[in-house]
């Protein structure tokens, strides 16, 4: 008779023996493609948004909204179809002993791997295309580091909502089909771009956009950045008569030739300012400590669907 | 500041958190539910006690609900919208009478598997902790059905065909492989509908046994059932060891096959078989004998030459010999596999049933499901014939020796075997419910003989 006090693999020898087999995953399942491939989205966004980034306020607003877009589109593909392409293999090896938890901590190891390699290339790219990164860092003394760090939870934590959406849905379609949806919802409900009011204001809570763009703002010193659009909306309109004269022609001039151009744009920006991208080690790590409870719970709920999957239809 | 009502109110609902909690563990705890931790959680304590009594899904959907209920009562405030307001009400109502419908239905469960009396169900709707409690510290209150499942009526038991005398020994050493599905259903729309019933065997072990049947004869709802993935109502029990009960431990001594390939095209041929070893050898294995046993399987099943090419590259015949090393190289008692032979061609497939013989004379039990049995069934020691009847219920019709098989039935080959049971618009002779009728006087007949 055999024992019937035998132990069998525990979680954590599995999270190896899957984490071994995701690798060699990357090799020969082509996965190693994502890098180029998010190397070529990061340089097209960067080339287009690259020199006002970290320079003025509202380049700093829409090139992070990109950085962002960027991030969470690696992220998303990154594991959207991880789970479901084997899910009846997942299915075979529960039944033989496979503990769901270790499966998505090795996913999470091995996801965790490919989104800093992402990062990686991402903060090169930046670099080669002209983007000026903060000098000092807000967390760290090196801002590009601060930087760099933000975009690894923002990929990270969107790789771990598709991880979840792909342990639950049952077929790669579905899985693709979903996320369009999702990516919209970030996109849309990040408060960024957008004016929201009411519950969808409350909705943003649940982004990681959300506490993405305000982490990278933040870092990147938007409240002490010039604000251009003022001064260019007030040359626009120069040439406005009042009286048969052009004030603001001549408050203009004034400003130019007295050499105060520079100090109205920072004037402009400080009055801009916005209380949630104060540049303090607090508010950086509220908004890291927020993705980071995202991409926890998303793990967690991954762990949970996969739970279930021997309830899956045959 | 909270006022005192507001206290008075907090206390009572934590009062009855902990009492339902308390009755919960000792509930729980009583059905060797193992996670037990899950009771002290609002949503998991749900789920806790329907997985505990078989039914998961009802607790999954009532323990979320209970768990958006939670939520939709913490976002909800006095200052809302009222229209807002209003909806969010709703919500509530309509999520809370789905949470007594399922609950109910779990409560029905666990009264029947503790045998009491329906109107129990009256207490677990004023109060449900009490009940809980009373069931949890009772000592007359113990589970009388480890299946979990409707009570066996008595004198519909299947009688089984007895063998030899020799097999009645063995089955009387616990030896072997003895299984009794009373039933398997499955509930579609509130409807229960039968998929199995009635089919009784004992295989000693040493067997490799066929299972016959035609396409929705119920032959993988068979072997789910035997191997304890799909729990029917069933006792099934290998060398003596109850598999439904002890399913966590029994997993590891039953192989499994599944009808496809399922493993990585990414993964070399000896990392798929060692990765598989790894996952399912006792922990007490030093590395080299996992190694050493990967190796004699592949060795048996002539995987060794190639073992570092990849998976994806490798020919049908090889990905079903690989598939059967990942099983093999635990030594499996039991060992199952859903078309062993599918998709590949007659020699290749006898070389795969040798294989397969070759496991069942090292005393272990093979059964295996094949569409094409005619090329190989001389290796086989046993069939099993399933049948759909009339009422489209998977049954016995037979259970026996090649040989007699054919006897029974007065065919020349399986195949013809698999026709004659086979429903007419499917092209078969529609004989399935009288075989399984005169197997069932056949055995009982024996069973009678045996007895006296």
């Amino acid at each position: 008779m055999k024992n019937e006090e035998l132990k069998y693999t525990g979680r954590l020898i599995q999270v190896r023996i899957y984490l071994g087999k995701f690798l060699r995953m990357f090799v020969f399942q082509n996965d190693w493609k994502i890098l180029p491939m998010g190397a070529v989205i990061a340089a097209v966004v960067t080339f287009v948004i690259g020199a006002n980034l970290f320079q003025t306020q509202e380049g700093t607003e829409i090139g992070v909204f990109a950085l962002v877009c960027v991030c969470i589109w690696n992220g998303f593909f990154n594991s959207i179809q991880a789970v479901c392409r084997e899910r009846d293999i997942i299915k075979r090896e529960h039944r033989a002993g496979l503990h769901m938890s270790s499966y998505v901590v090795s996913q999470m190891i091995y996801q965790l791997i490919l989104c800093a390699a992402q990062t990686v290339v991402t903060m090169i790219i930046c670099h080669v295309t002209g983007v000026h990164f903060p000098a000092e860092g807000i967390i760290t003394s090196w801002g590009m580091l601060d930087v760099a760090i933000t975009l690894l939870l923002i990929t990270y934590a969107a790789d771990m909502m598709a991880l979840m959406v792909s342990c639950i849905v049952r077929t790669t379609t579905t899985a693709m089909t979903t996320m369009p949806f999702l990516l919209i919802f970030q996109l849309v409900f990040s408060g960024g771009f957008f004016n929201l009011s009411g519950f969808a204001d409350k909705l943003k809570y649940l982004t990681i956009s959300h506490w993405g763009m305000d982490a990278l703002c933040s870092i990147g010193r938007y409240n002490e950045e010039p604000m251009v659009s003022v001064w260019n909306m007030l040359v626009n309109f120069k040439d406005l008569e009042y009286q048969g004269m052009t004030p603001l022609k001549d408050i203009l001039v004034k400003v130019e030739s007295e050499g105060l151009r520079d100090s109205f744009l920072l004037w402009s920006g400080q009055n801009n300012a916005k209380a949630a991208y104060v540049s303090e080690p607090s508010v950086v790590l509220m908004n890291w400590a927020a993705i980071a409870a995202l991409l926890i719970i998303f793990a967690i709920a991954a762990v949970v669907a996969l739970e279930f999957i021997d309830r899956d239809k045959r | 500041m909270l006022d005192s009502d507001s206290w008075v109110s907090i206390g009572q609902s934590v009062l009855f958190w902990l009492l339902m909690s308390i009755g919960l563990w000792r509930v729980t705890g009583k059905l060797a539910f193992k996670r037990r931790w899950m009771v002290w959680l609002p949503g998991l304590r749900f789920y806790a006690l329907g997985a505990s009594v078989d039914m998961p899904r009802e607790g999954a959907i009532c323990g979320g609900l209970e768990l958006l209920t939670f939520i939709l009562d913490v976002i909800t405030t006095d200052n809302m919208n009222e229209k807002l307001l209003l909806a969010l009400s709703l919500l509530a109502l309509v999520l809370l009478v789905f949470i007594y419908v399922y609950s109910i239905r779990i409560y029905m469960r666990l009264t029947r598997v503790f045998g009491m009396r329906k109107l129990w169900i009256i207490l677990f709707l004023i109060a449900e902790w009490l009940p809980l409690l009373i069931i949890g510290f009772g000592k007359r209150f113990q589970p009388k059905n480890t299946s979990f499942t409707e009570d066996w009526e008595a004198g519909t038991a299947p009688a089984k065909l007895e063998g030899t005398e020799e097999e009645n020994v063995r089955a009387l050493k616990n030896e072997g492989l003895s299984f009794e599905i009373r039933d398997r259903t499955v509930s579609s729309f509130g409807k229960k509908q039968y998929l199995l019933k009635d089919i009784a065997i004992d295989i000693p072990n040493g067997s490799f046994v066929l299972l016959l049947g035609g396409s929705g004869s119920g032959k993988t709802t068979l072997v789910n059932a035997i191997i304890g993935y799909e729990k029917a109502n069933a006792t099934v029990k290998l060398n003596g060891s109850d598999i439904y009960r002890d399913y966590g431990q029994m997993k590891y001594r039953i192989g499994f096959v599944p009808q496809k390939n399922l493993m990585r095209g990414t993964d070399t041929v000896m990392h798929t078989v060692n990765d598989s070893a790894r996952l399912r050898m006792p922990k007490s294995l030093t590395g080299s004998q996992r190694k050493s046993k990967t190796q004699e399987v592949m060795e048996l099943l002539g995987l060794s030459a190639g073992s570092d090419g990849l998976v994806s590259k490798k020919s049908g015949g090889q990905l079903r010999r690989i598939s059967i090393a990942m099983e093999l190289v635990t030594d499996p008692e039991l060992f199952v596999l859903d078309e062993p032979d599918s998709g590949l061609d007659g020699v290749i497939s006898r070389e795969i049933f040798t294989k397969l013989r070759a496991i069942a004379d090292e005393g272990k039990i093979v059964i295996a499901i094949t569409h094409t049995p005619d090329r190989v069934i001389d290796l086989f020691d046993k069939v099993i014939v399933l049948g759909r009847d009339s009422g489209r219920v998977g049954r016995l019709a037979f259970y026996g020796s090649p040989q007699e098989a054919r006897e029974f039935f007065g065919k020349d080959t399986m195949e013809e075997i698999v026709m004659s049971v086979n429903r007419k618009e499917e092209g078969g002779e529609g004989l399935a419910d009288e075989c399984i009728e005169r197997y069932a006087r056949l055995a009982a007949r024996a069973e009678g003989g045996a007895a006296s």
